[in-house]
């Protein structure tokens, strides 16, 4: 099916976005496992996974919609010397792409296509959930202290 | 354990080449899915999936080694139009990782460095695998035809 017009170009934006999240995630899961943090390692895994899963959606979508997804653009990775600095930049990019496909959504009910607005407004509430979830970590560190959160993330839950 | 000499930017260069490789085998995947090849689809899928275990294993081990992973850096990622021209991007993709590895095995062994060479052989072993895999589809296609080669990809193996 052709795409209405302007569509695809937000798509796009989603893809590199969706695929800057994936690089992000499998960067700081790895280096919270380093760091000897497992359960932060297999959150940020989790993390991940779901990002991977829009990437492949959107694809879907732009395959569906006649259009060629780029795979080659990526986004800034932020790398940081510790888990608060990780959860900073994370945070941004979640609030970036809750932005981004806020905007995609109200293009796709200006140009009437609802199945890619549908499909947004499923991705947002899984970015929303990301948003919430560092902003959680971030005032927990603030209520508990750094040392006191950190020493909580050495196991896995069960 | 700080890293050899040179190993860390033969990981890195060999990270960059599986970052690609993920998101070629990813895009191929799903245009494969698109034209309605289900069995295709799940066999480079399986494909993208294995090389993103290979990205995490080696931004693992540069992180061991206490060096910096760099997951911003892409190749060109080579999307065929057509299923004979997805496989020859992919086989061209995977003779150059071969030859990137063979040459990491080879400077680990100069510096002693084993544990990285067990790595690398291992993954130079899948390569060769998929090497191979590429191969007989191309001899395949050869001896029954595209058109009959195609129809075979369309049911997903139960």
């Amino acid at each position: 099916m052709k795409a209405k017009e302007g569509v695809l170009d937000v798509l796009y934006k989603v893809v590199t976005l969706e695929l800057t999240a994936v690089h992000h995630y499998l960067l700081h899961a790895s280096m919270c496992g380093n760091w000897g943090y497992e359960r932060l390692q297999h959150e940020f895994h989790e993390h991940m996974t779901e990002e991977t899963t829009h990437v492949s959606k959107v694809i879907d979508h732009v395959l569906y919609l006649e259009g060629e997804p780029d795979v080659q653009k990526l986004g800034a990775v932020s790398s940081g010397q510790g888990v608060q600095e990780l959860f900073n930049a994370d945070l941004k990019l979640e609030q970036d792409d809750v932005k981004l496909l806020r905007e995609a959504i109200a293009h796709c009910a200006k140009v009437g296509d609802f199945t890619t607005r549908h499909l947004l407004e499923e991705m947002v509430v899984d970015s929303e959930e990301h948003v919430d979830w560092f902003e959680t970590q971030l005032r927990t560190i603030k209520q508990v202290g750094l040392e006191n959160y950190l020493g909580e993330q050495i196991k896995k839950d069960s | 354990m700080k890293a050899k000499e040179g190993v860390i930017n033969i990981l890195n260069k060999v990270l960059t080449a599986d970052l690609t490789a993920i998101n070629q085998y990813f895009v191929h995947a799903k245009m494969c899915e698109n034209w309605g090849f289900e069995r295709l689809q799940h066999k480079v899928r399986e494909r993208s999936i294995d090389e993103m275990k290979d990205a995490d294993e080696l931004i693992g081990h540069i992180l061991y080694l206490e060096g910096v992973p760099n997951v911003q850096r892409m190749n060109t990622v080579h999307v065929g139009e057509t299923v004979p021209e997805q496989f020859k991007l992919d086989l061209k993709a995977e003779q150059e990782m071969l030859a990137l590895l063979n040459e990491g095995v080879v400077h680990c062994v100069k510096v002693a460095d084993f544990t990285t060479r067990h790595m690398l052989e291992d993954m130079a072993k899948d390569v060769d695998e998929h090497i191979d895999w590429i191969e007989t589809q191309q001899e395949l296609m050869e001896q029954v035809g595209l058109e009959n080669y195609l129809s075979e990809q369309i049911h997903k193996e139960g």
